[in-house]
C-alpha cells in the first residue's frame, strides 16, 4: 500500500471485504449432502468504498443493518482482513495490528462488553493500565477526568453485573479511553440505553473530541446520537457508499419532498388537492409536496387559500434515511 | 510483561475469589477428598502387593505428588484461560484481545485464574516431599534440576495441548466436549502410565499428553528417567510450544479473514 503522506488520520480507498459464506439448504439430506460438499457463495459486505477523514472530526457512519458499518469498523480496528483496496489508519495498515497502532485507537462495542462481569471495574481499569503500559501518574489523571465527566465515582467498586446497561457503558467507554487513543471506533455505544443515558454518553464524546482532539467514528441507529456529535455523515448501504457530506446536504439530496406548513385564520379546509395531508388541526395543516413542485403548491396556496401563515421545511433526518434505505443502492 | 499480566490477574483472582468464603471451604473440602481417595486407592492396591509394575509405594505416592501439582497448575490458569478464549470466540469478545497492544495469545492464555487451585499446587509439593523422604534416595541439586525441567516441559505440553484444541474452536464453534475427553484422561495420569496396556498406554503418550506431564516428571524424581525421555520431552516440549504458536496464529488469520 502506497499513499502520499498526507494530514489524514484514515484514508480508505476501495475497500472491498468479500465475506464466503457456506449455503446450507433445507431438509436433513440436503444438510447430509453438505458435509461432503459445501457450496460455497460469496457475499460482498463491503463494494468498494472511498473516504478519509481528517484529525479530530467526528464522523457518524449510517445504514441498515447489514449495510457493512461494521465490517468497515472491523476493517479499520485491524480485526478484519480486507478482502481488495488500501486502508490507513494514523499511517498505519490497521490488519498488522502492530503494538504502536493499537496503543493508538481504540474500539467500543454497544452489544459486547470487554469488561469482566464478576469484578468492580477499577480492576479491570488497572489491567488496562498494565496492558496499555500507562503510568501510574499518567492513569490516576486520566481516571480522574473520565471518573468526573462520567460521573463514575459511586459506580467503580461494584461488580460489574450489578450496574446498570447505562452505567456499563459508562465504565465500558472509560475503560477504552484510559490510554487517550487517537482514534475512536464507537459501534452503536447507545445501543439499549435510556434516553437520559444515551444524552449523557453524547455529550461525553463531544467533550472527550474537544479536549483530546480525537478522531471519532461512531456507528448507530439513533438519529440523535448522529444529530448531536457528527457534522459529517458517511452513508452506505449494501457495502456501497452512498453519500458523504453534512447532515444537512444529506436531507437535501435525498429528500425528494418538501414539507409545506400552513396556518389560517380559521377551519382546516381540505387541501388534499395540493398535496398530501400529513396532519391536519384546527387552523394548521402540513401538506408533503414533490420537491420540484413546491414553488408552484406555494404560489397557488397563497393565491386561492387565506394563509395567514405559510412555511417550507425538509422533513426530519430519520424519514429521509428510511426513505433512502428503502430504495435499492443506486 | 507475561509476569506482570499474570500478576495482575492472579489479583483479581484473589480480589474476586475472597468476596466467596463458601466456595474457598468447597473447593478445600474437594481438593482434600480428592487427595484422600487417591491415597486410600495406593493403600488398597499395597495391602495386595509391594510393587506395581515395577513401582515401589513411595515412588507412586510421587507419581501423585506430580499429579496433584500439574492438575493444580492446570486449573490455576490453563483451563479456565482456555475456556474463556472457546468463549470469547463464540461471543465475539476476542475482538477486545485482539485489539489490545500485547501479544492476544499471552493475554488470552493467562486471563483467568481460579487461585484455590493454588491449594493443589502445595499438596502436591506436601506430597513430593512426603514421597522423598520415603524414598531415602537423595536428590542432590542435578536430579531437582532435571526434575524442575521436566515439570516445566510437562506444563508446556500440556498447555500447547490444551492452546490447539481451544484454537480448534476458530473453525468449529463447539468444541467444549473434547475437553470433557482431557479430564478424562488426565485422571488416568494419577497412576504412572507404564502399568497401562500398550494402546492406552500410546494414547496417553501421544494423543493426549499425560504420560509426559506427569510420568516422566514423576520418573526423573525416583531416578528412573533415562536420557532418552529427558531429550525427548525437552524436544516435544519445544515443538508443541512452537507448533501450537503457529496453530494459533493461523486460527486469529482465519477468524480475521486473511487466510479465505
Amino acid at each position: 500500500m502506497s499513499f502520499a503522506f498526507g494530514p489524514e488520520s484514515i484514508r480508505v480507498r476501495d475497500l472491498r471485504k468479500v465475506y464466503r459464506v457456506h449455503e446450507r439448504e433445507a431438509g436433513l439430506l440436503a444438510s447430509v449432502r453438505s458435509l461432503v460438499r459445501r457450496r460455497w457463495r460469496e457475499i460482498p459486505a463491503v463494494d468498494g468504498i472511498t473516504f478519509s477523514v481528517a484529525p479530530g472530526e467526528v464522523v457518524g457512519f449510517l445504514g441498515p443493518n447489514g449495510a457493512g458499518k461494521t465490517t468497515t469498523l472491523k476493517m479499520l480496528s485491524g480485526l478484519l482482513y480486507p478482502s481488495s483496496g488500501e486502508l490507513e489508519v494514523l499511517g498505519f495498515v490497521p490488519w498488522r495490528r502492530e503494538r504502536e497502532f493499537l496503543r493508538q485507537i481504540a474500539l467500543v462495542m454497544g452489544q459486547r462488553n470487554q469488561l469482566a462481569w464478576d469484578i468492580p471495574a477499577i480492576d479491570s481499569f488497572e489491567l488496562n493500565r498494565v496492558i496499555y503500559r500507562i503510568s501510574r501518574a499518567d492513569f490516576r489523571r486520566m481516571l480522574d477526568e473520565l471518573a468526573e465527566l462520567l460521573e463514575l465515582w459511586p459506580l467503580l467498586h461494584k461488580p460489574i453485573r450489578n450496574l446498570s446497561l447505562g452505567e456499563r457503558m459508562k465504565c465500558e467507554i472509560a475503560a477504552a479511553l484510559l490510554h487517550q487513543p487517537k482514534v475512536l471506533f464507537l459501534d452503536e455505544p447507545t445501543i439499549g440505553l435510556d434516553v437520559t443515558a444515551q444524552r449523557r454518553i453524547r455529550s461525553f464524546v463531544a467533550e472527550y473530541n474537544r479536549r483530546y482532539g480525537a478522531t471519532v467514528l461512531l456507528t448507530s441507529h439513533y438519529m440523535a446520537d448522529v444529530e448531536a456529535l457528527c457534522r459529517r455523515v458517511i452513508v452506505i448501504h449494501h457495502g456501497r457508499l452512498l453519500y458523504d457530506g453534512d447532515l444537512a446536504g444529506l436531507v437535501r439530496s435525498f429528500s425528494p419532498h418538501k414539507l409545506i406548513e400552513v396556518e389560517m385564520e380559521q377551519g382546516s379546509p381540505d387541501l388534499a388537492g395540493y398535496g398530501e395531508v400529513v396532519s391536519a388541526d384546527e387552523g394548521r395543516v402540513t401538506l408533503r409536496v414533490p420537491k420540484h413542485a413546491t414553488a408552484e403548491v406555494t404560489a397557488r396556496l397563497l393565491d386561492e387559500v387565506p394563509v395567514t401563515d405559510l412555511t417550507v421545511e425538509d422533513p426530519p433526518i430519520e424519514e429521509v434515511i428510511e426513505h433512502v434505505f428503502s430504495q435499492e443502492a443506486r | 510483561m507475561l509476569l506482570k499480566l499474570l500478576w495482575s490477574y492472579f489479583r483479581i483472582g484473589v480480589m474476586n475469589e475472597l468476596a466467596y468464603r463458601a466456595n474457598f471451604l468447597v473447593q478445600m473440602f474437594q481438593s482434600l477428598f480428592s487427595l484422600g481417595t487417591s491415597l486410600a486407592g495406593l493403600a488398597v492396591v499395597f495391602s495386595q502387593t509391594s510393587n506395581l509394575a515395577g513401582w515401589r509405594p513411595a515412588e507412586l505416592v510421587a507419581v501423585l505428588g506430580v499429579y496433584t501439582l500439574m492438575g493444580g497448575v492446570i486449573n490455576l490458569v490453563i483451563q479456565p484461560s482456555m475456556q474463556r478464549l472457546m468463549e470469547d470466540v463464540r461471543l465475539g469478545t476476542l475482538d477486545f484481545s485482539l485489539t489490545k497492544p500485547v501479544d492476544s495469545q499471552v493475554l488470552e492464555s493467562v486471563q483467568q485464574v481460579q487461585i484455590w487451585r493454588l491449594a493443589d499446587v502445595a499438596m502436591g509439593i506436601v506430597l513430593l516431599v512426603l514421597a522423598l523422604g520415603n524414598l531415602g534416595t537423595q536428590v542432590g541439586p542435578g536430579e531437582a534440576l532435571v526434575f524442575g525441567l521436566m515439570l516445566l516441559c510437562g506444563a508446556a505440553i500440556v498447555y500447547s495441548f490444551w492452546l490447539m484444541l481451544a484454537t480448534c474452536s476458530f473453525w468449529f464453534v463447539k468444541v467444549d466436549n473434547i475437553l470433557v475427553i482431557f479430564q478424562t484422561m488426565y485422571e488416568a495420569g494419577r497412576w504412572p502410565v507404564t502399568i497401562y496396556p500398550g494402546w492406552l498406554r500410546f494414547t496417553l503418550t501421544f494423543l493426549v499428553p499425560v504420560a509426559f506431564a506427569i510420568t516422566v516428571p514423576a520418573e526423573a524424581v525416583s531416578g528412573r528417567l533415562g536420557w532418552g525421555t529427558l531429550v525427548g520431552a525437552v524436544a516435544l516440549a519445544a515443538a508443541l510450544v512452537a507448533f501450537s504458536r503457529w496453530f494459533w496464529l493461523t486460527g486469529v488469520r482465519h477468524y480475521s479473514g486473511a487466510s479465505a
